[in-house]
């Protein structure tokens, strides 16, 4: 069990940004698609939003910080 | 310098004077931490009920996190169990309540802060060095959107004390358990996450980043009496949280919050004679506009 957790925070340490991208800016970027009627025509779009997301988080990991935060 | 002059001034007499404003329980601070995060978590049922607008509780929302920190802070120095081990508990359900709406892991918080306290202005041992050395408002803006991560580094930093190591990794759990409540709040309240948290927990730490780390040790040295400045602004005391008086709180961070003033008036001689960055300009009484610079 011990590890199966440690083996989770390791996990969640290193892709914490990729994870929070996809989940929380694909989430929210989809959500405001939604809003905005985006989403009525084109349901698919919704991919792209949370691939967005994705790529927003993979940017992050690799850069060690978010794009709008300046680099070390 | 005469004999009688250094006895006056003596080291001993200011902890004398800082120790009377030193006896008091914070429940002001008390009662704003546990309120605003009882109006913050209110305000999750109010919007997805649609009770008030989301505009409304992101305003609302955006308030508790300004008012957020300081209940931890007083926490962070046990200035509700006030030494008493019977009351300990007073100052970690503050802290850990107050911060929900931060996001913050008080055991973090707590552990980074008495570093903050022991290596103040340090490049390499001040948790908050880099918001204080920013060059501008705009780049203490960016830098406090890491939020805790940046504390990560001083894990290494100070690897050898156990029990910085201890709480950190307390806190990594704590921590843990924010961002997988706000991954899951997401998936179902995805602008309910943005507005009323994740925003407002931005520009909560933005307003700490600003007032409570920038303005007070900005361009200041290392060392007791010079690593924190009395400062002016255009904005009255309270929307800064009093933070034009940290520097007191740095010499003395037994005194509560809301004794700050009085204990400045009282220990004002003590400052000037010490050479306190600003000490010359604090007003003889200690209000909240007299610190207005038009």
């Amino acid at each position: 069990m011990k590890t199966i957790i440690t083996v989770l925070i390791n996990h969640i340490k290193s892709w914490n940004m990729v994870w929070f991208g996809l989940i929380f800016w694909g989430s929210v970027l989809n959500a405001f698609a939604a809003e905005f009627g985006l989403l009525a025509n084109n349901p698919n779009l919704s991919y792209f939003f949370f691939l967005f997301g994705l790529i927003l988080g993979l940017v992050a990991k690799f850069r060690g910080t978010w794009l709008w935060i300046p680099a070390e | 310098m005469d004999s009688s002059r250094v006895d006056i001034y003596s080291f001993a007499n200011e902890k004398e004077i800082a120790r009377s404003f030193s006896k008091r329980f914070q429940w002001e601070m008390a009662l704003i931490g546990l309120g605003q995060a009882a109006v913050f978590l209110s305000l999750w049922p109010l919007v997805i009920l649609n009770v008030i607008p989301l505009w409304i509780g992101a305003i609302t929302a955006t308030f508790c996190a300004l008012f957020a920190y300081l209940p931890s802070h007083e926490a962070q120095h046990g200035n509700y169990s006030r030494g008493k081990a019977n009351r300990r508990w007073i100052d970690s359900l503050v802290s850990h309540v107050t911060l929900i709406t931060l996001m913050f892991p008080h055991h973090i918080m707590r552990a980074t802060h008495m570093k903050h306290h022991a290596y103040t202005n340090d490049p390499h041992k001040d948790v908050d060095y880099d918001t204080a050395s920013s060059s501008s408002l705009l780049e203490v803006f960016l830098r406090s959107n890491e939020s805790t991560a940046k504390y990560d580094k001083y894990l290494e930093v100070f690897k050898d004390d156990s029990n910085f190591v201890k709480s950190f990794e307390k806190g990594a759990l704590v921590g843990l358990a924010y961002r997988g409540t706000l991954m899951t709040l997401v998936i179902f309240f995805p602008l309910e996450a943005l507005f009323l948290w994740w925003l407002p927990s931005k520009v909560g730490v933005m307003y700490l980043s600003t007032f409570f780390s920038w303005y007070p040790h900005y361009q200041m040295e290392t060392g007791r009496y010079k690593d924190t400045r009395f400062w002016h602004h255009l904005l009255p005391r309270y929307i800064n949280h009093s933070m034009q008086l940290h520097f007191v709180h740095h010499l003395h961070p037994g005194i509560g919050h809301f004794d700050e003033p009085k204990a400045i008036e009282a220990l004002k001689p003590f400052l000037i004679e010490r050479g306190v960055p600003g000490a010359d300009q604090i007003p003889d009484r200690v209000s909240y506009n007299p610190l207005i610079k038009l």
